[in-house]
């Protein structure tokens, strides 16, 4: 099974592909401009992106058995991004994607710009962000920073199906109501490959050399207010992609009442703020995704405010 | 003297590339005439080039997966039905609207990579980085580009001799012959890590030598790796033709008649 991420030219109309262009001009360009801050370390850091190429191309090889005719194999945006930095980590993955292009025709030219955004923008440096505040909010300990490396490489895949979805949508070549559920459940089972190799590559480095590793975690620490808002921004991507593969099929004791036929003795209740998990005005997937960032915000507020309650408690 | 390969100018074929990539993406849904007439062109460029064209076009469908992205509207679209009808328990019907859409983007990608694959073919991947350093690419991709494409070979091989014994220790991919599968999923994924990690540090290395070796040799900041040395003379004439094909392509995409 293999991602299907590199947009080939063709599919994308042109004012969306010159568009994303632009867009990752910007942010391509801003990630220049931080490694370039670095003064003299920005040469050697420039051999080093440019063997972490060769080696995001030669480690793409390494695939495993994950069932009969099936196995996973690394994309390595989140790992490049954690071992180099985001900035340079993105840059790293721009110019894989744009090799890939040029010697493979592994994805259009035209649509090179998209392909960057999904990957080396939305996929490389998003995910090392990502990984970054769950590893920050988790203490910043080995073990949070593998469970960071987990979860945004598994993100970092969905992320990049999503967008690719979306931009095939505007540009009418898919339909986003079928393509997306498609694309995204095809690809939970290709980030869990991505997953699975990126933590066991940081585990080996951090076991092997050390010295690397420490260098990879960002020793700054992090303010609770910085830790809070990587903490909702993880939980609402997680909550909104996660509400796209809701079931629509009745709970366990509505399939009971129903089979037994005594649902019609149920009684409605007294208000109905988001009935059946949707938001008034949105409908489908958007308004489950909604309601299900909704219903995070207000655990997160109701947390919030319990901790106050017991803080207050404590010091009368 | 002869020109090395690897300092061949590419500008022109690049923009050329790029401009009838742009005019194809550009050409109306359903301009099936106009996509003929670019594919001739294209198969002729190609011939030029060394390529035969069945050659070409089969190397043409490595975009042929992603296709199935908009494979559904034929089926979904409610619009110029063609066809409706049961095929089994199934309920089904194909728009004319939709199977437009899906052909126009197959056949696009599929002359789009041919242009791509003609432009690699006529010069090698250094000239390309060259000359793209050349189109004012900035440096840290041009000389990053140019190291990746200088040692992955390396990288590779390195990676080989991983897989292999990898393969003789079990952890090898379901179905492939003579290899012996073991342990669990997480297992082999770990062990797939592992050989990632252990690569890594092997580029790694690799890098702090590249950068002893360039220290030694007086090299500060840029290592200027895949520069363009000898400018193509012919290039402002090349740009125009490139131009010229891509306002024909545009006019008969707007000219010509569509289906």
């Amino acid at each position: 099974m293999r991602p299907l991420l590199h947009i080939p030219d063709g599919f994308l109309a042109p004012q969306v592909a010159l568009g994303l262009w632009v867009a990752t001009a910007v942010v391509i360009g801003i990630a220049l401009r931080r490694i370039g801050q670095r003064g003299p370390a920005a040469a050697s850091q420039t051999i080093l992106m440019g063997l972490s190429g060769a080696f995001i191309f030669a480690a793409q090889m390494f695939n495993f058995p994950v069932a009969a005719g099936t196995s996973g194999h690394l994309l390595g945006g989140v790992l490049a991004g954690f071992l180099l930095g985001p900035w340079a980590g993105s840059v790293v993955m721009a110019t894989v994607i744009g090799i890939q292009a040029l010697l493979f025709q592994d994805g259009g030219l035209l649509a090179l710009g998209a392909n960057i955004f999904n990957m080396g923008v939305i996929g490389t440096l998003g995910g090392t962000l990502v990984a970054r505040g769950i590893a920050a909010t988790l203490g910043n300990a080995r073990r949070a920073t593998l469970i960071g490396v987990g979860v945004a490489a598994w993100l970092s895949v969905m992320a990049a199906a999503g967008f690719t979805t979306l931009q095939l949508g505007l540009s009418g070549t898919t339909d986003i109501s079928i393509g997306l559920p498609a694309m995204l459940g095809t690809h939970a089972l290709i980030g869990l490959g991505e997953a699975l190799i990126s933590v066991s590559a940081i585990s080996f480095i951090a076991v092997s050399a050390p010295e690397i590793f420490a260098k990879s975690v960002p020793a700054a620490p992090t303010s609770p207010r910085r830790r809070i808002a990587a903490g909702l921004l993880i939980a609402g991507t997680t909550v909104g992609l996660a509400s796209l593969f809701a079931s629509t099929s009745p709970d366990g004791l509505e399939k009971v009442a129903t089979d037994l036929g005594f649902i019609n003795t149920s009684q409605a209740a007294p208000f109905e703020l988001f009935a059946s998990y949707s938001v008034p005005g949105f409908s489908g997937a958007a308004g489950t995704a909604l309601a299900g960032v909704i219903g995070a915000l207000v655990v997160l507020l109701l947390i919030v405010f319990l901790n106050r309650l017991a803080s207050a408690r404590k010091s009368s | 003297m002869l020109q090395r390969s690897s300092q061949r100018d590419a500008r022109g074929a690049i923009v050329a590339a790029l401009l009838t990539i742009l005019g194809i993406a550009l050409l109306p849904a359903g301009s099936y005439v106009v996509y003929a007439l670019v594919w001739l062109a294209v198969a002729t460029a190609g011939a030029a080039s060394g390529y035969a064209p069945f050659t070409l076009a089969r190397r043409g469908l490595i975009a042929l997966p992603f296709t199935l992205a908009a494979l559904p509207l034929i089926f979904i679209r409610g619009d110029e039905l063609i066809w409706s009808g049961a095929l089994g328990s199934a309920q089904l019907s194909i728009s004319g609207a939709g199977l437009r859409i899906f052909l126009t983007a197959a056949v696009k990608s599929w002359i789009s990579v041919q242009v791509g694959t003609i432009l690699v073919r006529r010069y090698p991947i250094e000239s390309i980085v060259g000359s793209l350093r050349a189109l004012k690419l900035p440096d840290a991709i041009a000389t990053g580009a140019g190291l990746t494409v200088r040692y992955v070979e390396l990288l590779r091989g390195e990676a080989s001799r991983m897989l292999r014994a990898r393969s003789a220790r079990s952890a090898s991919p379901v179905g492939e012959t003579r290899e012996r599968i073991g342990g669990t999923i997480p297992w082999r994924a770990k062990v797939t890590g592992n050989l990632a990690g252990a690569l890594f540090l092997r580029a790694y290395a690799r890098a702090g030598r590249v950068e002893e070796a360039a220290t030694a040799r007086g090299a500060a900041g840029s290592l200027s790796l895949g520069s363009l040395i000898q400018p193509d003379a012919r290039l402002l004439l090349k740009v125009l033709l490139a131009l010229l094909a891509f306002t024909a392509i545009t006019a008969a995409g707007a000219l010509l008649p569509r289906v």
